[in-house]
């Protein structure tokens, strides 16, 4: 990869909350954080805002119209059949399998909806900036070309708190 | 944090005078029309019931969870509770004017009728009151105990009445699901003695407990716009709302499975409950209990800034309490009064009852500090944030 980053690794979640709010004063923020459970201060802190829930909950409105939609016309419109002696627009059947139905399309396409935001794909190759990313280490993620001159009191900060790598 | 509520007079006048609505609505209803009143009697016991023992259940989940949110607010179900003692004497009140709103109770129709000789055995009027002395001693003493705990705990401290309340709830909670269970089937399926389903009781307690919660919610904010709990933030709304928006997903869930199966299944004896309220105003009312109480509050309550904000909660609160009215008149009104009349009367009764169990709540919460001491739990109250 082209790309150059700064990484800052950090033993405990106080000191990398530390030098998170210290930089975030100055204006630098990382593009990404690695914990190895969610941080509160940092959840709230990072400049990211998820828009995925709405994306879901059109999804799903969509979803259900279209279930609804369908069945009614496969049931009502397009081949009406009596059975069990119930109307042809059997409407509370319906909704049982809207419901399962809705659940389903809301999960496959906000599972495909993330992986294209966040591009993952199978088969793509894993982007490690730091081996013990994923195990007991709290790892801070710098885009060097995003800070070009905060750079030196970004490593000053970091070094102070932490290791630079 | 010695924090006491005091009522001010403006309060206790205004339960009284609406105290006095409800006496004179109730002695000029047995004058005019006796047995709607009964009607309306019934209903507004269960009405308020069904909040105690929503209440009751709410506070004993938070025990057996060890939820730390809600310690701040333990006071408030507590006080909720204290209304049973009440509803009791109601209840067996209630001896006089069994004629009027059950149809079992009368000789001449069980002697005509093998379904109700059959059904006898459980339904008799002496077994009936014996259920209801058993089941609200039992949830008395409990509740009682709970309590005694619970302000036992504000002098002591330390983990001992913690662990006790947590035991004794859970003892609650097996016995609140068994007896309620029953008591809804008593009070509210034998109107129609011939009808029953199986899923009648959970509908009935998770109703309960939705409106209770949401009266438990309401009940925090009007104290909060008092200036008390100046520690309420956005995160505790945020699960009074959980607590609402579960539980009106669950009791949507129910109502709707019970029609489908009913529907669906087309047997004459099952379906006759509901064809009896497929016309006029009642099936209104059908369409409007599942809007009232699962359709809006689900969708209101579904984003993260109205299910934290008070301004986006109050309305629902409202509207279930309401909610929680049309659905017991849905259920109450077609087996009694059979005409949907809708009056001063109505009125009049349920403004009675809600007064005597503001009055009963408000009294109360002035007995204890409103912020439970020594609570294991209460810093992770105060410091709650999500």
């Amino acid at each position: 990869m082209s790309k150059k980053y700064i990484l800052g690794v950090f033993d405990d979640e106080a000191t990398l909350v530390d030098a998170f709010e210290k930089l975030k004063d100055k204006g630098v923020m990382p593009v990404e954080v690695y914990t190895p459970y969610p941080v509160h201060e940092i959840l709230e802190g990072m400049p990211i805002k998820t828009r995925i829930t709405h994306a879901a909950f059109f999804y799903g409105l969509f979803a259900a119209l279209g279930i609804l939609g369908f069945l009614t016309y496969a049931a009502v419109i397009d081949w009406p059949l009596r059975y069990g002696g119930k109307p042809f627009n059997a409407f509370p059947s319906f909704i049982v399998v809207t419901i399962v139905a809705t659940i389903l399309a809301i999960t496959l396409l906000t599972l495909f909806t993330f992986s294209a935001r966040a591009k993952v794909f199978p088969g793509k190759k894993a982007e490690i900036f730091h081996e013990r990313a994923t195990d007991d280490k709290f790892v801070m993620v710098f885009d060097e070309e995003g800070i070009a001159n905060e750079s030196e009191s970004l490593k000053a900060i970091l070094t102070e708190h932490g290791k630079i790598e | 944090m010695e924090d006491r509520l005091t009522l001010s007079n403006k309060f206790k006048m205004l339960t009284y005078a609406l105290m006095a609505v409800g006496v004179v609505s109730f002695a000029l209803g047995f004058v005019f029309d006796a047995e709607r009143t009964w009607a309306n009697y019934l209903l507004n016991n269960y009405y308020f019931v069904s909040l105690a023992i929503g209440a009751a259940f709410f506070a004993a989940i938070q025990y057996i969870t060890q939820s730390g949110w809600s310690a701040m607010f333990k006071r408030v179900p507590e006080a909720m509770v204290a209304y049973l003692p009440f509803a009791a004497v109601f209840f067996l009140i209630l001896y006089f004017g069994m004629h009027s709103v059950f149809e079992w109770t009368h000789h001449e129709v069980v002697s005509h009728d093998h379904i109700l000789q059959h059904k006898s055995p459980y339904l008799n009027v002496p077994f009936f009151f014996a259920r209801i002395i058993v089941f609200f001693a039992a949830w008395i003493i409990l509740s009682k105990v709970l309590r005694k705990f619970s302000l036992k705990e504000d002098e002591v401290g330390g983990m001992l009445y913690f662990e006790k309340s947590e035991f004794y709830s859970k003892i609650f909670i097996f016995v609140l699901a068994f007896s309620f269970s029953l008591f809804s089937v008593d009070m509210l399926m034998s109107l129609e003695p011939h009808w029953f389903s199986t899923m009648f009781a959970g509908k009935s307690f998770m109703a309960g407990v939705l409106h209770a919660s949401s009266i438990i919610a309401l009940i925090v904010i009007i104290l909060s716009k008092q200036g008390k709990f100046p520690l309420l933030n956005h995160s505790h709304l945020h699960d009074f709302t959980r607590y609402i928006f579960m539980s009106s997903i669950v009791w949507g869930y129910f109502n709707f499975a019970e029609f489908m199966l009913i529907w669906y299944g087309n047997i004459p004896e099952e379906t006759s409950w509901f064809v009896h309220r497929w016309h006029g105003v009642y099936k209104i009312l059908f369409f409007a209990n599942i809007v009232i109480n699962w359709a809006i509050p689900f969708l209101v309550l579904m984003p993260r800034k109205s299910s934290r904000s008070k301004l986006f909660m109050i309305p629902v609160i409202i509207l279930l309490i309401i909610g929680q009215y049309t659905e017991l008149y849905y259920i109450i009104w077609p087996a009694t009064v059979h005409e949907a009349k809708f009056g001063l009367l109505e009125i009049g009764t349920f403004l009675g009852y809600a007064g005597l169990f503001s009055w009963v709540v408000g009294t109360t919460l002035t007995k204890a500090s409103l912020v439970p001491k020594n609570h294991p739990y209460l810093e992770e109250s105060i410091q709650h944030h999500f």
